[in-house]
């Protein structure tokens, strides 16, 4: 398949089930809101070293927040629930309560409870307070800026991780133009995020290494500068590659993502510098999630859920 | 599930305890099941077709088409459904609701809502006194649910009231809050003497400071809360009394019992 002069292999990007919730912060201004969100999700770009992913699925109008003001919503995904519930009331309790002005709020009702101020909540010494609104519980603890105001729980869903697409281009500038421009894309479509630093991996992986201990390892099949040392699958006249990752709430939403990403790739088409988009597998043994590159760009790749054969 | 209308036949020469008449039980049978239905009627027990005509109405509802000040208990232990009171009613109506809609038009006697866990009651008129209160002998009132009162309400509204809410558009008596548990209460007037006496937690939204705040309550100045801005949204019962505060006076009390109740006026 040939989209602009860009080629679309025929693979596959294979991904896991990884466990994952939504908060809803919000601040008196965007930008604070925007601080607690990126400081939230820092240092959250994969389960491998940081014991989930996430990031920023979108900014929010004050008129879509609890409470009316401008706010955030954020995605974080981990491997197991027992993760899960571990790790956001680290972040939570590190990065939202610590932020001026800010406030969290569930952003999925159902599933299993992921606790937020229902832990967070002794912060306050004995001070907290609760308001029972229908049939959600907020708490409020007073700090020194004013009060922090959180739900005491958030609900959970089982997602997806690792979804993912390479971009392979002439140069490096043309790979990262490329890749900033599917971001740019991918970041509209709602249930995902692009965990790592500003939605690209510079630094994808193989599994295993020939050092013990090492789970992962640089993809030398991808690294232009070990062509023709190790078996590559980079043709003569690609000098970088640029990878996407992808968490999503579901199968169909890391889909979306993936096309409209690719989408916008192929857009800068071959004149661009790109040569052709690939994508991370392990020939069907990491995950039961595949996204046909192909079937994908054809249109019906939402079709194929868990358990697509490769 | 049809609906019910009962008109009383003759005004009521003694108090009528209607608790158990509810849409639940009356929507269930027919119009002729309906009127054998025992109904206590000041010292002795008559059939519910000796004192209203029995007669249909729309689905889901029962409705009450004349209130009277002798009929208690109008609504208590109601579930589910739209019971309709056109005019006034006696003591102790919606106690124990677990759900549906209660509507006065009229007045209601004491202890309207007691013991509420959940449902909503209008009330088109004032109310006695104990509103959303505890029953004697039990420790805590209205745990959840709504009352909504266009008029006033008497002396110890939301006495051990332990959650829900509370909306009082015109004046609350004296002692309003005592001992209260949990819960939102707000006032739309003027507030009796005595509120919040052995308040422990809740929140009573005023529209001015009380004149006469116990010992116990102590004034921590002006905030910019989120959490009125939370509730202003999301409950729109307090939408239209919270709309526009930017800055929230929170007054903490009964700090002599070790409460940590407030009440929060615009500053």
């Amino acid at each position: 398949m040939i989209i602009n002069g860009v080629e679309i292999r025929d693979t596959f990007a294979e991904a896991f089930p990884m466990v994952g919730t939504r908060l809803i912060v919000t601040a008196d201004t965007p930008e604070w809101a925007l601080t607690a969100g990126r400081t939230t999700t820092g240092f959250a770009t994969s389960v491998i070293g940081c014991g989930c992913e996430a990031g920023i699925e979108r900014t929010l109008a004050p008129e879509e927040t609890p409470d009316g003001r401008p706010g955030v919503s954020l995605l974080i995904f981990a491997m197991d629930f027992k993760s899960l519930k571990s790790v956001v009331p680290l972040r939570l309790g590190q990065c939202v309560l610590t932020c001026p002005t800010t406030a969290c709020y569930a952003g999925v009702e159902g599933g299993k409870r992921v606790p937020l101020a229902k832990t967070i909540r002794y912060f306050a010494d004995g001070h907290q307070i609760s308001k029972k609104i229908g049939d959600k519980r907020f708490w409020r603890l007073p700090v020194m800026e004013g009060e922090f105001v959180c739900d005491e729980d958030t609900g959970s869903v089982e997602g997806v991780g690792g979804g993912n697409f390479l971009i392979l281009a002439h140069t490096r500038g043309a790979a990262l133009k490329a890749a900033e421009a599917a971001v740019a894309a991918m970041t509209k479509v709602e249930g995902v995020i692009l965990p790592f630093p500003g939605g690209i991996v510079r630094s994808g992986s193989k599994v295993g290494s020939k050092y013990k201990g090492l789970f992962a390892s640089t993809n030398d099949a991808y690294c232009p500068t070990l062509r023709g040392t190790v078996p590559s699958q980079l043709p003569a006249e690609v000098g970088s590659v640029m990878e996407i990752v992808i968490d999503g709430f579901s199968f169909e939403a890391v889909a979306e993502a993936t096309r409209v990403g690719i989408a916008a790739v192929c857009a800068l088409g071959v004149e661009g510098g790109v040569v052709a988009i690939d994508a991370g597998n392990y020939g069907g043994n990491l995950g039961p999630f595949h996204f046909k590159l192909r079937e994908i760009m054809a249109g019906d790749g939402a079709a194929n859920g868990a358990g697509a054969g490769t | 599930m049809s609906g019910v209308s009962l008109k009383p036949r003759a005004p009521f020469e003694a108090r009528v305890d209607m608790a158990g008449i509810t849409p639940a039980v009356t929507c269930s049978l027919t119009l002729r099941e309906l009127e054998p239905l025992a109904v206590p009627y000041g010292a002795r027990s008559v059939p519910l077709a000796e004192l209203f005509f029995i007669e249909s109405a729309p689905e889901g509802v029962l409705l009450i088409e004349i209130g009277d000040a002798r009929l208690d208990g109008v609504g208590a232990g109601m579930t589910q459904g739209e019971l309709i009171v056109d005019g006034t009613v006696g003591a102790w109506a919606g106690r124990g609701m677990t759900g549906g809609m209660l509507r006065i038009g009229g007045d209601a006697g004491d202890f309207l809502g007691a013991e509420l866990s959940g449902g909503r009651i209008e009330l088109g008129g004032s109310a006695g006194a104990w509103v959303g209160t505890a029953s004697s002998g039990s420790r805590r009132g209205m745990s959840g649910g709504t009352i909504v009162i266009a008029g006033s309400a008497g002396a110890q509204a939301a006495a051990r009231q332990r959650g829900g809410l509370i909306v009082i558009a015109g004046d609350a008596g004296e002692r309003l809050a005592t001992d209260m548990i949990a819960g939102t209460v707000s006032v739309g007037g003027a507030i009796g003497p005595l509120m919040g006496r052995g308040m422990r937690r809740g929140t009573i939204f005023a529209s001015a400071v009380p004149d006469a705040l116990p010992a116990g309550f102590i004034d921590t100045g002006a905030h910019e809360l989120v959490a009125v801005s939370l509730m202003a949204r999301r409950v729109p019962e307090l939408s239209a009394m919270l709309k526009g505060w930017t800055l929230t006076r929170r007054i903490v009390g009964d700090t002599l019992m070790g409460g940590q109740g407030e009440v929060l006026v615009s500053a």
